[in-house]
């Protein structure tokens, strides 16, 4: 039943697999896998993934086994970098499996000039970015929009914000679902929810959100980064936000309503915070249909958060350069999508972890179908960052589905305690990373050595057949939130 | 509170507040507290919210309760110093929180049901609750 578990519980696959039986706790209906080399499980030591990860595997419905990536650790409910399928129609869906950031995501902008051709204009673009970008928790926007203006992004996604000049329409394709998740219903977020949104597009937000301008330090394939239209030497933003204040309340209202409801349908957790409904009872098509309007809304943010980055590009290096900085891709990391995997309709929860199709699927741009979709991997704060792409056993081996980051490895007060802001900062500059961020606190939370080795989590994946490295990003500059 | 008291204990993801009071409505009172050490301090106008929550619990009551905080510190900067007065009856919290306008530093995402615990042990209570950050 639950209680702690450790690593020695873990058997080993092969050499990038690990696995608990689902023997090994009456309520697991199937086995916890785990993506990862040896010196990544030693990670895991100190904290209660694996228990979380069992405890999804005792989700009702789940199918073959509840994932993890290599870049896990310990969150709320669900581990982050946890992934569950469950069969549909009957298969429960889960807020807590999508998280309270929905549509939590990373966005790539590749800039038309070579690092060496920004030179010594690198700092001021990055001023210009961070004045463009209002950052910090609950920080309001200038683009305000409420009533039907609002529900228009809930439903549409960026798709809604093309008539106000924010965004192209090669942005929206080369955005995972064309930045709309189908069947988004504004009336099913609350006001609340509508409330916190109101003011916040456009905005970046805090923790671990950034804007990160970057060089493209090594191209690892160059068919597919010809593909993906980056090259070496190459300027890029890099992007990272989700749906802010109003997707952290459509999980607080569903994940309250779920955890109400669920002796109604019989189920029993060993954690409240996964509560959860069968996906086709009411409750459960009510969230799929406000997760959606949230994901929609997170997709839209990104959108207006590029539009920022561009006009900040149009100040410093011109209306050309702004014209022709294009969007790599937008990938969501946290979300709950349905699926046809194997012949089975499965809604498959990512809780940071990134949807990584391989060539021929066809549910990714026809730009990339040919090699398979982009992947984004952020590193740590002054490390690298990688893209990938869809690796050709994906969809055997993890529903199609890679990791989302280095992964935390040290908790945000012990991070504090070994660096402050202040001395961090210096550390960054040093290293010739300009940093502009408004806490010092925040900034020594997400310091480089809280985090584990990104180039270690994108080995593991790559050997497991996840997804590949294309190129390798170095980071210029980075604001913070 | 008189003998209360909070603290952060370790989490790789998010906070995980420990809160301990001679009284169920002390712990109420002291996670007001350990939100505000989170959300920094408001020097605008003096203000005074009056929040009503209700749930099917008292675990959850406490969830509801911080939730609200982060509500008001969200879309109106509030940040809250004390509560003046807070009464807790079955399944419903009412209280009146004094507190000024500010802009809170770090915000708390929400609150999680994960790991959550409020009880009375040894004529003390305790709770545990997880914030998303």
């Amino acid at each position: 039943m639950p209680g702690s578990s450790s690593t020695s519980d873990l058997i080993k696959v092969d050499e990038t697999l690990w696995e608990i039986p689902a023997s090994a706790r009456a309520d697991m209906n199937v086995p916890a896998r785990v993506f990862a080399d040896e010196a990544l499980l030693e990670a895991l030591a100190g904290d209660r993934s694996l228990e979380q990860l069992q405890n999804v595997a005792t989700l009702p419905g789940i199918v073959d086994a509840a994932l993890a990536m290599p870049d896990v650790h310990q969150g709320y409910g669900f581990p982050v970098g946890g992934v569950a399928a469950t069969a549909l129609p009957d298969g429960v869906v889960s807020p807590g499996g999508v998280g309270y950031d929905i549509n939590c995501g990373v966005r790539l902008l590749a800039l038309p000039l070579r690092a060496e051709e920004l030179g010594a204009r690198r700092e001021a673009l990055v001023d210009r970015i961070a004045r463009r970008v209002p950052a910090g928790a609950g920080k309001a926007g200038e683009l305000r929009l409420e009533g039907d203006d609002l529900d228009d992004v809930l439903r549409m996604g960026p798709r809604a914000l093309l008539a106000r000049g924010i965004g192209t329409g090669d942005d929206i394709e080369r955005t995972e679902s064309s930045g709309c998740l189908p069947g988004a219903d504004p009336s099913l977020v609350s006001e609340r929810a509508h409330l916190r949104g109101a003011g916040q597009l456009g905005t970046l937000g805090s923790g671990n959100h950034f804007v990160e301008l970057q060089r493209v330090e090594r191209v690892l394939d160059k068919e597919t980064a010809e593909a993906f239209g980056l090259h070496d030497g190459q300027v890029t933003v890099l992007i990272h936000s989700g749906s802010r204040g109003l997707g952290h309340q459509v999980c607080t209202d569903y994940v309250r309503l779920l955890d109400e409801r669920r002796a109604r349908y019989g189920i029993v957790l060993p954690d409240r915070q996964l509560a959860c409904a069968p996906a086709s009872s009411p409750e459960g098509q009510a969230y799929l249909a406000a997760m959606a309007a949230a994901a929609n809304f997170a997709f839209a943010n990104r959108q207006a958060l590029a539009h920022a980055v561009r006009e900040a590009v149009e100040e410093v290096l011109g209306s050309r350069a702004a014209r022709e900085t294009r969007q790599v891709y937008d990938v969501a990391h946290n979300v709950a999508k349905l699926e046809r995997h194997a012949g089975r309709e499965l809604c498959v929860h990512r809780k940071g972890a990134t949807r990584a199709f391989p060539a021929g699927s066809e549910d990714i741009p026809a730009a990339f179908r040919r090699v398979g979709q982009p992947v984004f991997i952020p590193g740590s704060m002054g490390t690298s960052s990688f893209v990938l792409v869809g690796g050709p056993r994906a969809l055997e081996r993890s529903f199609g589905t890679t990791c989302h980051g280095a992964g935390r490895r040290l908790s945000r007060t012990r991070a504090k305690k070994l660096v402050n802001g202040r001395e961090l900062r210096r550390q960054l500059e040093s290293a010739g990373v300009v940093v502009r961020c408004p806490s010092g606190a925040g900034l020594a939370e997400e310091a480089p050595f809280a985090y584990k080795d990104v180039e270690q989590v994108v080995d593991v994946v790559e050997r497991a057949g996840l997804a590949r490295r294309v190129a390798q990003l170095r980071p210029l500059g980075v604001v913070k939130g | 509170m008189t003998g209360a008291l909070h603290r952060f204990v370790e989490h790789t993801g998010e906070l995980e507040l420990v809160v301990q009071a001679p009284t169920e409505t002390g712990i109420f009172e002291e996670a007001l507290a350990a939100f505000r050490s989170i959300v920094g301090v408001g020097d605008g106008e003096t203000v005074r919210r009056d929040i009503e929550v209700s749930a099917p619990d008292r675990e959850s009551l406490l969830v509801a309760w911080l939730g609200e905080l982060v509500f008001l510190a969200e879309i109106e900067g509030f940040v809250p110093d004390r509560a003046a007065s807070l009464a807790l009856a079955e399944g419903r919290l009412r209280a009146a929180v004094v507190g000024h306008f500010g802009r809170p530093s770090h915000l708390v995402k929400a609150v999680t049901l994960n790991s959550l615990e409020l009880r009375e042990e040894g004529g003390s209570w305790h709770a545990r609750v997880v914030l998303d950050v």
